[in-house]
C-alpha cells in the first residue's frame, strides 16, 4: 500500500515535467532564444524567473529546457535497455561461445569508467541530440546486460522452460512468449534507472560545456550561471536554483517508480522503501 | 533484485591469472581507444592541431606540421611511436598551457587522491552505517524518512550542490575559501598550512560525500535486510545473545561483503564525480585539468587526462579485487552454485 502511493507520488512528479516539456510553447511566456529584457532582471510579474546575463527569459528556458532533458534520457536509456536485452538475453540463453565473448565486450564496458570516458567522447565526436542520445546510451547497456544474462540462465532451467521446449517450439518462440514477458518487470526497473541516470548524465556534460550550445537544457543553463560566476550575485536565486530543482523533481520521481516496480518484483523485501 | 555480486566476475571464485587477464586487456583497450579518439574527430588534423591559424598556412607549413606530429606516417608506424612516446613519458605539451602534460598531471594527481579517497572512506562509513541503521529501524517501520532524504540527495546534480554550497558557504557566509586547494604565498608552519588544505578540502569534499553515499546506502541497507532475515539470526536471538550482539556480530558481519563489492565497483564512478566538482571549486585536481582541456579545446591533454584516469581506475579496481578475495573467505566454494 505504502510502496503503491509512493509510486504514485513518483508518477506525478514525473507529470509535471513531462507537462511542462509537451505544452512548453503554451506555458513558456517568451522564445527562450530571444533577448526580451535588461539582463539580470530580478523575479518580476513580466519575468517569473527573472533574465540571465544577455537578458533571456529564465523561466522560458526552463521550460523548454525539460524537453531536451527528458528526450536525451528516454532516447538514450532505450537504445541502453535495447542492447542490454539483446546481449543479455542471448548470452545468457544460449552459452557457450557466444556468452563468452558478449560477456567479455560486457566486462569492458562495465570497467571503463564511465564519466570520463563519455567526456572524451562527447569532446571529440560532433554535438548535438543524436550523438549525445548515442554515446549515453551506447556507453551504458553493460550492466543491464548483465542483469538480465543471469536472470535468462536461471530461467532456462526452470521446469515449464523445459517442457515446452521439448514439445519441439523454437528457441525464437519461447524467447519471444516467455523470457521476455517474464523479464518485463525487471527491464522497465532497469530502463527508469537508466532515465535517471542518463538525465544526470547530460546535465553534467552540458555544465561543463559540452552540450550543443543552442540547445536549451537545463544543464547548459547552469554552465553559463557558472562561467558568468552567477554564485558570486544575488542572481543565484533565480539563476542557478531552479534547473537544479527540475532535475530534481524528475529524477526523484523516477526513483520513486522505481522504488514501486521494484517492491513488486521483490515482495517479500517490499524493494527499497 | 540488487545487484550484489561482482560486475565481472560473478560470485564464482576465478582464478588470479584469468583476473590479471580481464585488467591487461582493459588496459591495452583504453591505450587503443586513446590513440584512435584524436583520429576521430571530424574535418582535418590541421584544423585540430593549430586552430585558427589553420586557413593562413601555406603548404609548406602544414607538410611540416604534418611530418612533425608524424601525420605524414601510415597508421602502424604512428601507432608505434605513440606507444613508445607513452611508455618513455614523452607525452608531448599542453596548448593551453604550454607545459609538459606529465608536469601537469603529476601536479594535479595528489589532490584528485585526496579529495577522491577522503570521499571514499567517508561516504562508505556513513552510507553504511545509514544504511544499516535503517534496515534495524525497518520492524518498527521508522525508515522511511531517511530513505527519501537520501534518494533525493542522490536525485540532486553533483555540480548543482556544489554550486549552492560555494554560494552560501562560500560568498554570502565567507566560513571557506572559494577557489583552489591552498592559499598562495603563505609561508606558514606545516599545522596551519594542513589546516589551510583542510580547510579547502572542505567543500568539495562534503559535496561529493552528500551524493557518493546513496550506492553504499541501498547496499549495505538491502544486504542487511536479507541477512536479518536468515536463521541463523533469530536463532541467535531466541538463544538469548543480546540484541546489540546479534546486529554487530551476526548481521553485519556478513552483510558487509556485498558493500565491499559496491565500493569496487564505485570506484570509477567516484573519481568520475571528482571530475564535476573540482571544476565548480576550481580545486587544481585532474578534474580541472579535464575541464581546461575540454574547454580550450586542449585534445592531448584531454586525451592523457582521460588515460590516467582510466587507468588509475583500472588499477584500483583490480587491487580491491586481490583484497576482495581475503575479506570473504567462502568465496569460489560455499557460492558455487
Amino acid at each position: 500500500m505504502k510502496n503503491k502511493a509512493i509510486g504514485i507520488v513518483g508518477l506525478i512528479l514525473i507529470a509535471f515535467i513531462a507537462c511542462l516539456a509537451i505544452f512548453a510553447p503554451l506555458i513558456a511566456p517568451y522564445d527562450p532564444n530571444t533577448v526580451v529584457g535588461p539582463s539580470y532582471t530580478k523575479p518580476s510579474a513580466e519575468f517569473l524567473l527573472g533574465t540571465n546575463d544577455v537578458g533571456y527569459d529564465i523561466f522560458s528556458e526552463l521550460v523548454y529546457g525539460a524537453q531536451y532533458s527528458l528526450l536525451v534520457g528516454l532516447t538514450s536509456a532505450a537504445i541502453a535497455a535495447g542492447i542490454g536485452i539483446v546481449v543479455g538475453i542471448l548470452s545468457g540463453w544460449f552459452g557457450g561461445v557466444l556468452d563468452s565473448i558478449l560477456m567479455k565486450i560486457t566486462s569492458f564496458f562495465i570497467t571503463i569508467p564511465y564519466l570520463p570516458l563519455v567526456i572524451v567522447l562527447t569532446a571529440f565526436l560532433p554535438k548535438g541530440f543524436i550523438s549525445m542520445s548515442l554515446i549515453l546510451g551506447l556507453v551504458s547497456w553493460a550492466e543491464i546486460a548483465r542483469i538480465l544474462r543471469s536472470q535468462t540462465m536461471k530461467m532456462r532451467s526452470r521446469e515449464y522452460i523445459l517442457s515446452i521446449q521439448a514439445m519441439g517450439v523454437s528457441h525464437w518462440y519461447v524467447i519471444r512468449t516467455h523470457v521476455i514477458r517474464e523479464l518485463l518487470p525487471l527491464v522497465t526497473y532497469q530502463l527508469i534507472l537508466r532515465i535517471k541516470a542518463s538525465i544526470l548524465s547530460e546535465a553534467a556534460l552540458s555544465f561543463l560545456g559540452l552540450g550543443e550550445p543552442t540547445i536549451k537544457s537545463w544543464g547548459s543553463m547552469l554552465y553559463y550561471a557558472q562561467a558568468k560566476d552567477a554564485f558570486m550575485t544575488d542572481a543565484w536565486l533565480w539563476w542557478v536554483i531552479p534547473p537544479g530543482i527540475c532535475i530534481a523533481i524528475l529524477s526523484f520521481g523516477l526513483m520513486l517508480v522505481g522504488y514501486m516496480i521494484e517492491g513488486n518484483m521483490d515482495p517479500e523485501m517490499e524493494a527499497a522503501v | 533484485m540488487r545487484n550484489l555480486v561482482h560486475p565481472v566476475f560473478g560470485e564464482r571464485g576465478i582464478p588470479l591469472k584469468s583476473k590479471v587477464f580481464h585488467y591487461v586487456i582493459m588496459i591495452i583497450a583504453i591505450i587503443t581507444l586513446n590513440f584512435f579518439l584524436p583520429r576521430m574527430l571530424p574535418g582535418s588534423p590541421i584544423a585540430t592541431l593549430a586552430g585558427e591559424e589553420a586557413g593562413q598556412m601555406t603548404e609548406d607549413e602544414r607538410d611540416r606540421l604534418m611530418s612533425s606530429y608524424n601525420l605524414d606516417k601510415s597508421l602502424g608506424e604512428q601507432f608505434l611511436i605513440y606507444l613508445k612516446n607513452l611508455v618513455t613519458f614523452q607525452w608531448g605539451n599542453s596548448y593551453v598551457k604550454k607545459q609538459p602534460i606529465v608536469n601537469l598531471m603529476l601536479q594535479a594527481l595528489p589532490w584528485t587522491l585526496l579529495l577522491a579517497g577522503c570521499n571514499l572512506i567517508l561516504s562508505t562509513l556513513i552510507g553504511t552505517l545509514l544504511g544499516a541503521a535503517s534496515a534495524f529501524l525497518r520492524k518498527k517501520r521508522k525508515d522511511l524518512p531517511i530513505v527519501l532524504i537520501l534518494t533525493l540527495l542522490s536525485s540532486l546534480p553533483v555540480f548543482w550542490i556544489g554550486m549552492v554550497l560555494l554560494s552560501t558557504f562560500g560568498v554570502k557566509l565567507n566560513w571557506f575559501p572559494i577557489y583552489g586547494a591552498y592559499s598562495m604565498f603563505q609561508n606558514n608552519s606545516w599545522f596551519a598550512a594542513i589546516g589551510d588544505v583542510l580547510h579547502h578540502l572542505a567543500l568539495p569534499l562534503f559535496t561529493l560525500v552528500i551524493t557518493s553515499l546513496m550506492t553504499f546506502f541501498t547496499t549495505s541497507r538491502y544486504s542487511v535486510l536479507k541477512t536479518i532475515n536468515q536463521d541463523y539470526v533469530s536463532m541467535a536471538r531466541v538463544r538469548g545473545i543480546p540484541k546489540k550482539r546479534v546486529q554487530f556480530c551476526y548481521v553485519m558481519r556478513n552483510a558487509l561483503i556485498p558493500v565491499f563489492t559496491v565500493f569496487m565497483m564505485d570506484l570509477g564512478y567516484i573519481l568520475s564525480g571528482s571530475v564535476v566538482v573540482e571544476t565548480v571549486f576550481s580545486y587544481p585536481g585532474l578534474g580541472s585539468l579535464m575541464f581546461q582541456a575540454v574547454s580550450g579545446r586542449d585534445y592531448p591533454l584531454m586525451q592523457y587526462s582521460f588515460l590516467v584516469v582510466s587507468i588509475m581506475v583500472i588499477v584500483m579496481s583490480f587491487l580491491a579485487d586481490l583484497l576482495y578475495k581475503r575479506l570473504d573467505p567462502g568465496l569460489g566454494v560455499k557460492n558455487e552454485k
